[in-house]
């Protein structure tokens, strides 16, 4: 199972569509993850080790050194798939180096 | 006439009759289905807004029933009538998407935003269907203060219209904050970024009497990290727990009850929260394909929700130390009725504080303080509204004193309620509120159009220095 952390605001819109779609593309693609979604506020160095991946929606500061991988999930927000594609292809490379 | 509202009425009362929660499921799977969402995925969006109102009915019913007795227990001990129970955004948000005029807004925004690209007024395709709720709460509260369905229309379009073009306006501050190439399509309509041109004016005052203020920020990563799940959502709900326990001298065993219900509640809100999102999520899909598909693959600014700018640390530092002043200020700004808790992480005030100031933490701090009044008072309006809407979707439990209301403490949007109250009330045709509607849209349109203004000189200035690299 890899570990995707998701992230936004609320923890309820961006991150969920972010979560939505990344889950649904790489079942497609025959991977098995799973994304959980967090307020960017909430998360901490504790939190962000139990994951493989990190997919904020862009560049962000946390007060600390991200000890994994990250890659940025914004254009999954614009709601066409050609501009998805690039994020999903980051994120499949991300899973296979994994 | 007559005839045609009978006709109408014949079809509607039925549904209507059945309750909100399976009127917006019918409704929305039936608005997702003319945008071509797919049958089984249109009824899934709309069944999961009926069960989001549902659920978000139950909880309000266990924090408010919890919570009523300590506060009547609170008001007599401290002499302090906050009587309006702050239960955070979600719950609005449910609430205003259980009325059927949120899809009626957002139809109209719809084609408002495809008018304004097609004559090129705008570069911005708002494809954040789901924050209409904001400029519909303002529609619905204009027509609660006595306005008919056609000028609160107007009053949202022009307030929609001034979104669209502030989209434009922020574009390249925030490929600044974000360190994001020219290419980056990302911005937002946000109804928050509507309190910029307040913020400006105090920003303003800020150069001239208190740059040196600017020299004592401090990095607000680091506190964050040190605040860690201090400040997340159950900590805040333990908190006012004591707080309004102790107050209202309450026994051990019920600061216990009262912290955790509050605790558990604020947790419950966004996760809830999070169904509704989903279930508008089809139909935001079906609209953005609709709207591409009439621009011809026209290079545009996409309208998100204002969340790409939750990176940047500075809006949770603010809102983490504006928390405990907002409190401060609550319990003795004359006309406040709210005690904050669902709202007191202001994350519809910082955004638009660190836009303008872009980053300045002391100066996004001393101005946040200066606004949030504006916020509880507005919240403090809105409140009979907002427990009337609640009691008509069915989200309000019965067993509740009629005194009881409920509200949010940090709605974006604020001014825009004022507008709404005059508005309103100068639709019923009473002479001084007529006067007082035309003054207030007329200062907010200039203030707006001053902070146009500085913006492009703004933009003006990012580009010079693009060009010199």
């Amino acid at each position: 199972m890899f570990k995707i952390l998701a992230a936004c605001g609320a923890g309820v819109n961006s991150s969920h569509q972010i979560k939505d779609a990344l889950e649904t593309e790489m079942k497609n693609r025959g991977y098995d993850v799973q994304c959980d979604a967090v307020m960017v506020k909430d998360i901490t160095e504790d939190m962000i080790g139990n994951y493989d991946l990190f997919t904020p929606i862009s560049k962000t500061d946390l007060g600390f050194n991200i000890s994994i991988p990250e890659v940025d999930a914004g254009p999954i927000l614009y709601r066409m798939p050609a501009m998805a594609k690039p994020v999903y292809d980051q994120v499949e490379e991300a899973i296979k180096n994994s | 006439m007559t005839q045609i509202v009978d006709f109408a009425n014949s079809i509607f009362k039925p549904l209507i009759d059945l309750g909100a929660a399976p009127l917006m499921m019918i409704v929305l799977t039936l608005i997702a289905l003319i945008f071509r969402v797919k049958f089984s995925k249109a009824l899934e969006g709309g069944i999961k807004l009926a069960i989001a109102l549902t659920a978000i009915g139950s909880v309000i019913g266990i924090l408010t029933t919890t919570f009523q007795s300590a506060l009547t227990a609170f008001v007599k001990s401290t002499g302090i009538s906050l009587s309006v129970t702050d239960v955070g955004w979600a719950p609005l948000a449910t609430i205003t998407w259980g009325s059927p005029y949120t899809l009626f807004f957002l139809m109209i925004m719809l084609i408002v935003n495809l008018i304004m690209l097609v004559w090129n007024k705008t570069n911005t395709l708002d494809v954040d269907i789901f924050d209409i709720w904001h400029l519909s709460f303002i529609g619905l509260l204009t027509m609660f203060f006595g306005a008919n369905i056609f000028i609160a229309t107007i009053l949202v379009v022009f307030v929609g219209i001034l979104k669209i073009i502030n989209s434009d306006l922020m574009k390249p501050t925030f490929n600044d904050l974000m360190g994001a190439p020219e290419s980056n399509p990302m911005t937002t309509t946000h109804m928050n970024y509507m309190m910029n041109p307040f913020i400006m004016i105090f920003d303003k005052i800020f150069d001239v009497l208190f740059p040196w203020l600017d020299r004592f920020d401090f990095d607000a990563a680091t506190l964050n990290r040190k605040i860690g799940f201090w400040g997340s959502k159950f900590a805040i709900g333990i908190y006012l727990g004591i707080f309004i326990g102790l107050l209202s001298h309450q026994g051990m065993k019920e600061i216990f009850v009262l912290s955790f219900t509050a605790a558990f509640t604020l947790e419950l809100f966004s996760i809830i929260g999070s169904w509704f999102i989903a279930a508008v999520e089809p139909l935001s899909q079906g609209i953005t394909d609709f709207a591409n598909s009439k621009l011809e693959g026209r290079e545009l600014n996409v309208g998100l929700d204002w969340p790409f700018l939750a990176g940047r640390a500075e809006i949770w530092a603010a809102a983490n130390v504006l928390a405990p002043i907002m409190l401060l200020e609550a319990l003795v700004l004359p006309g406040n009725k709210i005690l904050p808790l669902g709202g007191i992480i202001a994350m519809g005030v910082t955004p638009a504080l660190l836009v303008v100031t872009r980053g300045k933490i002391i100066r996004m701090i001393v101005i946040g303080t200066i606004e949030l009044p504006l916020f509880l008072w507005a919240g403090t309006l809105s409140a009979p509204f907002i427990t009337q809407t609640a009691k008509a979707v069915g989200a309000f439990p019965k067993g509740l004193s009629a005194s009881t209301l409920i509200s949010h403490s940090t709605m974006e949007g604020p001014i825009e309620k004022f507008l709404a109250y005059l508005v309103g009330n100068a639709s019923k045709g009473q002479i001084e509120f007529i006067i007082y509607a035309i003054l207030a849209l007329a200062a907010y349109l200039l203030v707006f159009m001053w902070y146009a203004h500085e913006m492009k000189k703004r933009n003006i200035a990012y580009k010079e220095a693009a060009e010199a690299k």
